[in-house]
């Protein structure tokens, strides 16, 4: 053959350039704030990560899983035998049929890429994305063409002049984009980026089938240095490992397709978010960015780099006051990606630096300060509500079995219906309870998500402090909201208040009653229902059985949503979003209204106040909405005790 | 208040007096405590003479509460064989001072040239006080502006000093206060009253109280010659300390005079210097009523999901002069502005009246309301929160009840142009 | 109607003091910063802003008392660089060292609250200060407009939204009503940050106060509504309407022009149709 040099030195200079590409890649990470991560263990296992974490993830959609399988596989494969066959020429037929074996693999893979990609849907972005298919077929073809001689299929030396340069050609495209594209910000990058985040992922918990979804704590003693910063200014305030998170996005749309704020018209796209990310880290604009918008704004205007302010210029705030901390974006990105920390991340640098929470989020956080819930009622009437039901207080008994976290329900109306119904389940069962009556405080979780986490730690060690000096067992609350705090986030202050306490949902509770049978239950006779999983309970605490348990012991046969479960939509009542309310085309509380109203149910169960107080906001006429202690209070077979 | 009923036929009952007399009679209770009428709190005792129950002046009104009758049950009495005369005004006895000893000095508001209730009160007060002191004392007015006020005699006011020369006009505090200093010297008053109120007194008072050194009592609403309870830290304490020569007085600090008639004789002050003013009004702005901001509006017609005709709507806005607010659906639907949104995630109002129409009473909604004193519903379910929380509803569709009520307040309003000045409050 | 012109920016090297107290939250009696005296800050922030873009005006933020009071800080986190106090022992009388700094700082505006959220809460300070200083005050203003050739153009609030304009000499006080601007939120950063510029001041302490006593405020009785009607006629009328209002009365089978009638009386009643 002609040329013979011609290919080792392309492949050499592709991997040289890949090298340097890298270098630069990880420096723009290294730019990042440091984070304890240990990094030998997490490369040992990362392959094992890949092949269950992700794999189950993109494991739902079975057809992209085994594409990716036999493109990324056969890529891989291909790669080192390239280097083994091409670069250090080793003479060997095994080995050359086993390249233009994995060649082929990658080859059919590629072709089911081109084939989704023929009529792609929304969601997922085009621009250089539409090139990679193509891209992964010229390279497979090319190297192929290449491995036949070396494979004994065709004679050294075939071809003319022409083969050689078309062959060239395919090689440098295929290179180009495979290796030269990996480090250099091509739609390849995500391999790169993509395995290194597996294996330096900021929540290690979340691999071999964990959970971790508390937000980290913000180191306050940063408010007292000058100079110091509160949450996310610049992309460099991020911790390093977020930096490299965001770099693997494969701009699959998967979050965009699932987030309600997005399907809601209001400015929030969750890739577009983590785009601008990549545009900020690595400094630029948005100009190629080929994927939805940010509803109601235009692509091409946002401009930022790694040390300038986020907000100024690559994001309008409104993007990240729209979020609803679902987490529904996060439960299915298949590269494992956290939206909701860098949201947060962000948000906080707007409340607790700028003083920017917009709406009535100030309000409501001065409401918080002063008066320990959100919407400034005295303190002293937090125990109002409860004035006819005789609970016992900590403060009396100091220990009782269940610890019952009222939360700020107490307040309003509507929610004391589910507290009482709450409380009549539990003297039915004869459960030894007590609550924390005007000790209690809110838990945190509003501020929190608006950014100001130095009220949600005050919070949450005065509410510690309170806690220890009681003894219970269990404490249950019916606010998934409160119980996320209590269960995920309250371990990071160094109380010992909940060490070998169980934090319960009420629904997991009363279950656990029912299926003891402490409680007594006539069969539901009252239409079709259908069950709306709580954000806050469902992904971000995995219980989406012990709701369902208990209204199929009512005899209710559930009339799923099409969304429910890990898929469940977001009622809009999360994240601070109904303070904050950035406006849209439609209520999120409305569209979820429309997935029960699909599946012809009379009543929607749920198991929050927030999602009962959302889901009531829709103008009626529409199916009735109830907490599952409500409705099993209704059938709660009278006993002679 | 002797000669009151002299012009009314006085029918007795003789039964009801012997009742009456009997404590022990099986019915003497029910008369005694529906207090059926003058003939039975006043009774004509054996001997003629009228004796009085301290224990049954008055009566339960209609609303349960219990009625200070001062004109001994004629209303009760009206439907019991007494002809009620057509109306009459009473004449009160006049209460006269003649050469006082002393002045207490009460500055009124006089909002619109009329003294508001406030004032009334703190005449009250005045008096009050007034007794306290040995000697003869006179409540003295001193009133700025242009006086609409007829009726300063039974308010109260002994003496009337009326400025209402051009340079009292406006708000010209600095001239004003050098009037009352000119008081201050002439009469040395014992007490100086001011109302503690937005419409001026509380500006007024303040500015005499560092005048002439003294600290005053604020937002003090139980007061005697010795001790006044003030409100104090906003509202959420109460001091007690001795009275101060100079008082701020909260509303209905005292009951109004009511019972008597006094003179008003006025009084003149001795030429007061012209104050180089450094504050000049330049007037008042006009302030469009849909631009007030929702949080200060005190009249609001508010909008939600039961309105069809929005043109009407607005327009109904402008003839009741009313500031516009809305549910949240009405925003949503972008038929209002949101800020014009009532509500838990829009503006907490306090306004006096506020009108909803076609809103169902949300409690996100409820919230925004709640320190609003009179509700108004109109609604097509007599069933929804908004009627279970409104003073008044009314169940009909919007359109036909606000066309109805726009041609009630056009007729009203021409009625008052064409009448000239009359108090519509 | 809030006017949305802009300061004239005219050079006028303008020099603002915002005096603020600690605040007490209604309902939790908590230390806060005080509503009105924060919106006396925002008010010289936004003269500041809108001022002279060379920077020759000046806000400073004036306390007089304890310099660790925490309710300072959440002025500071208003975006404050720091926060003048005058230490002294918060039982003493604050007049007369406010009164003798202003005096020496000689600034052009000096803006309060109306009244303080906690103590005696009289709002005599403002008018004690002016006194003092022989400035003019101007109580309860919405908001300051402009201000050109040491005059400046504000808006005093008036009951039910309605606003006067007045005009008024430099130096003067203002005293910032409920009604100006809200305050911009109070961020924890800064709030911590903010430094403490303390002078310690001598100052007599509060005699006369020392005799009061203090409690929770009671809860004042309504006055009932003595019928002050004239004749028996009038009377019934009175009582019959006002059982109408209040007890939420309901009108389904009227006609609705009964209905709107009813209404209008309400409106005529309550004093809101003018
Ligand atoms: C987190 C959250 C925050 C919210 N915040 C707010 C808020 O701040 N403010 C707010 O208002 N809402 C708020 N909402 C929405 C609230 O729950 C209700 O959806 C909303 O207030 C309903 O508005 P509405 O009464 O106008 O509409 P509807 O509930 O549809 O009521 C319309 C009413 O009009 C009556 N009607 C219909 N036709 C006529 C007619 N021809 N004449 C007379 N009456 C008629 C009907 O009988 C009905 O009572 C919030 C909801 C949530 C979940
Ligand atoms: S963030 Fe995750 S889910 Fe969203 S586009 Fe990127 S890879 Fe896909
Ligand atoms: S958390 Fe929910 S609302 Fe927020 S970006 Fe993700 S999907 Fe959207």
């Amino acid at each position: 053959m002609i040329f013979e040099w011609l290919h080792p030195f392309l492949i050499v200079t592709a991997l040289v350039l890949m090298v340097i590409g890298a270098v630069r890649r990880v420096n723009l990470w290294r730019a990042g704030q440091s984070d304890q991560i240990d990094l030998i263990a997490g490369l040992m296992a990362m392959p094992g990560r890949y092949l269950h974490d992700l794999h189950d993830i993109v494991e739902r959609d079975k057809y992209m899983s085994k594409t990716h399988a036999a493109t990324g596989g056969g890529f891989v494969l291909s790669a080192v035998l390239i280097i083994l066959v091409h670069l250090l020429g080793i003479d060997s037929q095994i080995l050359a049929w086993a390249l233009m074996a994995s060649l082929a693999l990658m080859f059919v893979g590629a072709l089911f890429v081109f084939k989704r990609r023929l009529n792609p849907p929304s969601r997922i972005s085009k621009g250089p994305w539409m090139r990679l298919p193509k891209s992964l077929l010229a390279f497979a073809c090319a190297f192929f063409v290449l491995t036949l001689p070396a494979a004994g299929v065709l004679p050294e030396g075939t071809g003319g002049v022409l083969l050689t340069l078309v062959l060239t050609g395919l090689i440098i495209w295929g290179m180009g984009e495979l290796f030269f594209g990996m480090t250099w910000g091509g739609p390849m990058k995500h391999a790169f980026a993509g395995a290194l985040h597996l294996a330096f992922h900021r929540r290690q918990d979340r691999f071999g089938a964990g959970r971790s979804t508390g937000l980290k704590p913000v180191d306050l003693s940063l408010a007292h240095e000058v100079g110091g910063v509160l949450g996310v200014a610049k992309p460099t305030d991020f911790k390093w490992n977020q930096l490299l998170g965001f770099d693997a996005c494969v701009q699959c749309g998967k979050c965009e397709a699932v987030c309600p704020a997005f399907a809601a018209g209001q400015p929030l796209n969750p890739k577009k978010l983590i785009q601008d990310m990549v545009v900020g880290l690595a400094g630029g604009t948005d100009a190629n960015y080929a994927g939805s918008a940010y509803p109601g704004k235009d692509v091409g205007n946002a401009k930022g780099g790694p040390n300038q302010i986020i907000t100024e210029g690559l994001l309008d705030p409104e993007t990240l006051w729209s979020c609803t901390t679902c987490r529904a974006c996060v439960e299915e990105c298949p590269m494992m990606i956290e939206h909701v920390d860098a949201i947060v991340d962000m948000r906080r640098y707007l409340t607790m630096e700028k003083g920017q929470t917009p709406n009535k989020g100030a309000e409501v956080l001065d409401n918080i300060i002063a008066t320990d819930n959100p919407n400034g009622y005295a303190p002293a009437s937090r125990t109002n509500w409860a004035a006819d039901q005789n609970l016992p207080l900590m403060r009396d008994v100091k220990e009782a079995e269940v610890l019952f976290w009222v939360s700020d329900g107490a307040f309003d109306m509507r929610s004391q219906r589910i507290l009482r119904a709450f409380v009549k389940l539990m003297k039915a069962a004869n459960v030894d309870f007590a609550v924390l009556g005007d000790e209690e405080l809110d838990c945190g979780d509003v501020a929190r998500r608006l950014g100001d986490d130095a009220t949600f730690q005050s919070l949450a060690t005065r509410n510690l402090a309170v806690l220890s000096q009681y003894k219970f067992s269990k404490i249950v609350t019916t606010d998934p909201h409160a119980y996320h705090c209590l269960r995920n986030e309250y371990n990071d202050f160094g109380s010992d208040a909940l060490n070998g306490v169980e934090v319960l949902h009420h629904t997991s509770f009363l279950n656990e009653l029912v299926q003891q049978g402490s409680l007594k239950l006539n069969s539901f006779s009252g239409g079709k229902v259908t069950y709306h999983d709580p954000c806050y309970l469902g992904r971000y605490n995995g219980e989406y059985e012990a709701p369902r348990e208990l209204l199929r012991s009512m005899g209710i046969e559930i009339a799923e949503m099409e969304r429910s479960g890990f898929r469940s939509r977001c009622c809009g009542g999360g994240g601070g979003a109904p303070v904050t309310d950035i406006p849209g085309e439609r209520r999120i509380a409305d569209m979820r209204m429309e997935d029960v109203n699909s599946t012809g149910a009379e009543l929607v169960a749920v198991g929050c106040q927030q999602c009962t107080a959302m889901l009531e906001g829709v103008v009626e006429p529409r199916p009735q909405v109830k907490d599952i202690a409500e409705i099993l209070v209704d059938q709660l077979a009278e006993e002679l005790h | 208040m002797t000669d009151q009923n002299s012009f009314d036929v006085l029918r007795r009952d003789p039964r009801a007096e012997r009742i009456i007399r009997n404590r022990l009679h099986p019915l003497h209770d029910t008369y005694i405590n529906t207090g059926a009428g003058g003939e039975l709190t006043e009774v004509r005792g054996p001997s003629g003479l009228l004796r009085k129950n301290p224990h049954n002046v008055g009566f339960i009104g209609p609303n349960g509460i219990k009625r200070i009758d001062r004109l001994k049950g004629n209303a009760a009495a009206s439907g019991k064989g007494r002809r009620s005369s057509a109306a009459q005004e009473t004449l009160l006895p006049l209460h006269q001072v003649e050469n006082p000893d002393f002045y207490v000095v009460v500055v009124p508001d006089m909002v619109g040239g009329r003294l508001t209730g406030q004032d009334k009160d703190v005449i009250g007060q005045a008096h009050k006080l007034a007794v306290g002191i040995e000697g003869n004392g006179a409540v003295l007015a001193v009133c700025f502006g242009q006086s609409k006020e007829e009726h300063f005699d039974t308010a109260g006011v002994d003496r009337l000093l009326l400025l209402d020369d051009d340079s009292y006009e406006g708000y010209c505090p600095e001239q004003r206060l050098a009037a009352l200093v000119q008081v201050e010297s002439a009469y040395k008053p014992p007490f100086w009253l001011f109302p503690d109120s937005v419409n001026g007194g509380s500006d007024l008072g303040s500015r005499l109280a560092a005048r002439i050194g003294e600290r005053p009592a604020a937002q003090a609403w139980q007061v005697d010659n010795q001790t006044s309870i003030c409100r104090g830290a906003a509202g959420t304490i109460d001091i007690t300390r001795t009275t101060p020569r100079l008082l701020l007085l909260a509303e209905e600090c005292a009951d109004q005079i009511d019972e008597t008639r006094h003179e008003a004789l006025p009084v003149e002050l001795g030429a007061v210097p012209t104050v180089i003013a450094k504050l000049q009004d330049q007037g008042q702005v006009a302030v469009d009523p849909n631009a007030i901001s929702l949080a200060e509006a005190e009249f609001i017609l508010a909008a939600g999901n039961g309105i069809h005709n929005w043109d009407q709507f607005h327009t109904a806005a402008s003839i009741l002069g009313a500031t516009e607010g809305a549910s949240r659906v009405a925003v949503d639907d972008g038929f209002m502005p949101r800020v014009r949104q009532v509500g838990a995630t829009g503006t907490w109002v306090t306004a006096r009246v506020y009108l909803a129409v076609g809103i169902s009473g949300a409690i996100q909604h409820m919230q925004g309301i709640g320190q609003c004193d009179k509700v108004i519903a109109i609604n097509t379910d007599a069933g929804c929160d908004m009627v279970k929380r409104a003073a008044l509803s009314t169940i009909g569709d919007s359109q036909e009840i606000l066309n109805e009520l726009m041609t009630l307040v056009q007729q009203f309003r021409t009625q008052q142009s064409e009448g000239g000045d009359q108090d519509a409050a | 109607m809030q006017p949305k012109q802009s300061i004239a920016a005219t050079g006028n090297n303008l020099k603002i003091v915002s005096l603020i107290s600690v605040g007490k939250h209604p309902q939790s009696g908590r230390v806060r910063r005080a509503d009105q005296d924060s919106r006396a800050v925002e008010l010289g922030m936004k003269l500041l802003d809108s001022g002279n873009p060379t920077g020759g005006d000046s806000l400073v933020v004036l306390h007089a008392g304890d310099p660790k009071e925490p309710g300072l800080r959440g002025y500071a986190g208003m975006g404050l660089n720091s926060v003048q106090v005058l230490e002294l022992d918060p039982a003493a009388d604050a007049v007369a060292p406010l009164g003798e700094y202003l005096q020496q700082f000689a600034p052009d505006i000096v803006l309060t609250g109306v009244r303080a959220e906690g103590g005696e809460s009289s709002g005599m300070v403002p008018y004690q200060l002016a006194e003092k200083l022989g400035w003019p005050i101007v109580p309860r203003v919405a908001d300051i407009i402009s201000v050109e050739a040491g005059v400046a153009e504000v808006l005093q609030a008036l009951p039910r939204g309605q606003r006067r304009s007045l005009k008024i000499r430099l130096p003067f006080i203002a005293s910032i009503d409920s009604a100006a601007q809200d305050a911009r939120q109070s961020a924890y950063g800064p709030a911590s940050r903010a430094m403490m510029d303390i002078e310690i001041v001598d100052s007599s302490t509060d005699q006369l106060r020392e005799n009061w006593s203090e409690a929770p405020a009671k809860k004042r009785p309504k006055r009932l509504k003595v019928i002050k009607a004239k004749t028996a006629a009038e009377r019934f009328k009175a009582a019959t309407a006002k059982s109408q209002s209040e007890g939420g009365k309901v009108m389904q089978n009227e006609s609705a022009a009964e209905q709107a009638q009813a209404i209008f009386d309400l409106l005529l009643e309550e004093g809101v149709l003018r």
